[in-house]
């Protein structure tokens, strides 16, 4: 029964949002509204029970994996912290909560995020390899972007930006806007079986 | 090959990266380099804004690539305070918000911007399709107080623009694909005027959509950040990290062709 009501639900709300897109009246525009307004509010409950959902499975971790609980522990702290200094001294630009921030979040994942640039050199010594003709396009694409791309183009010649130009704006964009297209019709048909409760994954 | 060549030939590759990465920065190294149309596109768009025009700036990206986008973000301000345009800054991502406050309030600062008049910022919204949504309606009534708290309805900038159909220009500045939902939410339904500020990696996702009008400009990358600062003739994070990035791009390049050569030579040799 409940899934029935989830399901007429989900049509009657999708066929609105689809037909208000055609309608401008003061009526559909305040429910259109009041619909954005759940939208948030919902998402925001999603996080209370993301929160809930977190703090369980790394209690679990705590009990029962002795390896992984030093790491566990560290996470149940650091997310304590930032929820208990925002609600006691805000998130203004002098809060604890802000501190946190700035000096050990920000940090940490800048400084996870550009050990990229070492694993992806690691990886075109290793992977980048010339053994078919495909092969070998893709390398001349990606030596050409790269360095037209970069400051060196310039100075090797004044054709070099351009050609890195040529490359992104012709094969890439091509290949790109078809990948878009297809996602878009996925949209569409994966949207319109969920309206018409065809598909019911969500329940 | 065996495990031990292969442990050192990658630990070779990462100490030339290493080098490659500091050493422009250590010795300030200055390369000459031209302006991309795209990045050209952009700073038309915001120069030929009236003084007072309203821009809405969206910091929809996480820490992680604050070094790639920050330098987008400052350039762009700079220029925006430099016409004397107006900013809304906003963000789309818990991590962006105050990391586009500093930016703003700093560059403000050294344009001596009063808060409430010559811009203003909104803090973060979850739920990005209603919010980009509701934004369309009515900026106030999505953002009723600002990221202090304080009500934004008595605010003097909220006096010229209410909604996308007063704002100039909508700029994401993002290291994911959220200007594509911007494109869907705020181009397709309100026919805003948007611009993207994106990490290079993301770039060649927004082409098409360039290409179809439906994005007005697109700024790249670090590399984008040298440009727009060689345009606005203000020198800044971007033209630092782009001499590291060429360096340790043109490196892998180098490793690339070095990766071939060996294969081809332990291949001979079998």
């Amino acid at each position: 029964m409940i899934n029935r009501i989830a399901v007429a639900v989900a049509f009657v709300v999708g066929i609105f949002m689809v037909a208000q897109y055609f309608i401008s009246s003061e009526i559909s525009g305040r429910l259109y509204n009041l619909l954005l307004d759940y939208y948030q509010i919902i998402f925001a409950v999603t996080m209370i029970v993301g929160g809930i959902s977190l703090v369980r499975y790394h209690g679990a971790q705590i009990r029962r994996d002795a390896d992984s609980r030093v790491y566990s522990i560290v996470t149940i702290l650091a997310v304590a912290f930032m929820v208990v200094s925002a609600s006691i001294a805000g998130t203004g630009p002098t809060s604890p909560y802000q501190w946190a921030f700035n000096n050990l979040q920000a940090p940490m994942q800048a400084t996870t995020f550009s050990l990229l640039a070492f694993f992806v050199a690691s990886a075109a010594y290793r992977g980048f390899r010339v053994r078919s003709t495909p092969a070998l396009v893709l390398a001349l694409a990606a030596v050409i972007v790269l360095v037209g791309r970069s400051a060196f183009g310039d100075m090797i010649s004044d054709k070099l930006p351009e050609l890195a130009g040529w490359v992104l704006n012709n094969p890439s964009a091509t290949a790109k806007r078809g990948i878009l297209v297809g996602i878009g019709l996925g949209s569409v048909a994966t949207a319109l079986r969920v309206i018409l409760g065809i598909e019911r994954s969500y329940l | 090959m065996p495990a031990a060549s292969r442990f050192s030939a990658r630990h070779i590759v990462f100490l030339v990266v290493l080098a490659a990465v500091t050493l422009p920065l250590i010795f300030n190294l200055s390369l000459t380099h031209t302006v991309t149309p795209e990045t050209q596109q952009v700073y038309a768009n915001i120069d030929s804004l009236a003084a007072g025009e309203l821009l809405l700036l969206s910091f929809d990206f996480e820490a992680s690539s604050l070094p790639e986008v920050r330098p987008l973000a400052m350039a762009l301000i700079r220029h925006a305070f430099s016409r004397d345009l107006k900013i809304m800054g906003m963000s789309l991502f818990a991590e962006g918000t105050a990391l586009g406050e500093q930016t703003i309030r700093q560059v403000a600062k050294e344009y001596n911007k009063q808060y409430g008049v010559d811009w203003v910022y909104l803090g973060f919204r979850p739920q990005r399709e209603s919010a980009i949504l509701s934004l369309g309606e009515s900026v106030s009534a999505e953002f009723p107080r600002d990221y202090f708290g304080t009500p934004t309805t008595g605010m003097p900038i909220f006096a010229a623009a209410d909604s996308y159909a007063q704002i100039a220009t909508v700029i994401s500045i993002a290291d994911g694909d959220m200007p594509s939902y911007w494109i869907e939410y705020a181009v397709s339904p309100h026919a805003v005027n948007l611009q993207a500020a994106v990490t290079a990696s993301m770039a060649t996702s927004f082409y098409p959509y360039l290409q179809s009008h439906q994005l007005k400009g697109l700024l790249a990358g670090l590399k984008g950040a040298a440009e727009y600062e060689n345009l606005i003739e203000r020198k800044g994070g971007g033209a630092r990290g782009l001499y590291a990035l060429s360096v340790s791009q043109f490196v892998i390049v180098l490793v690339i062709i070095a990766g071939n050569v060996v294969e081809r030579v332990r291949r001979r040799r079998n």
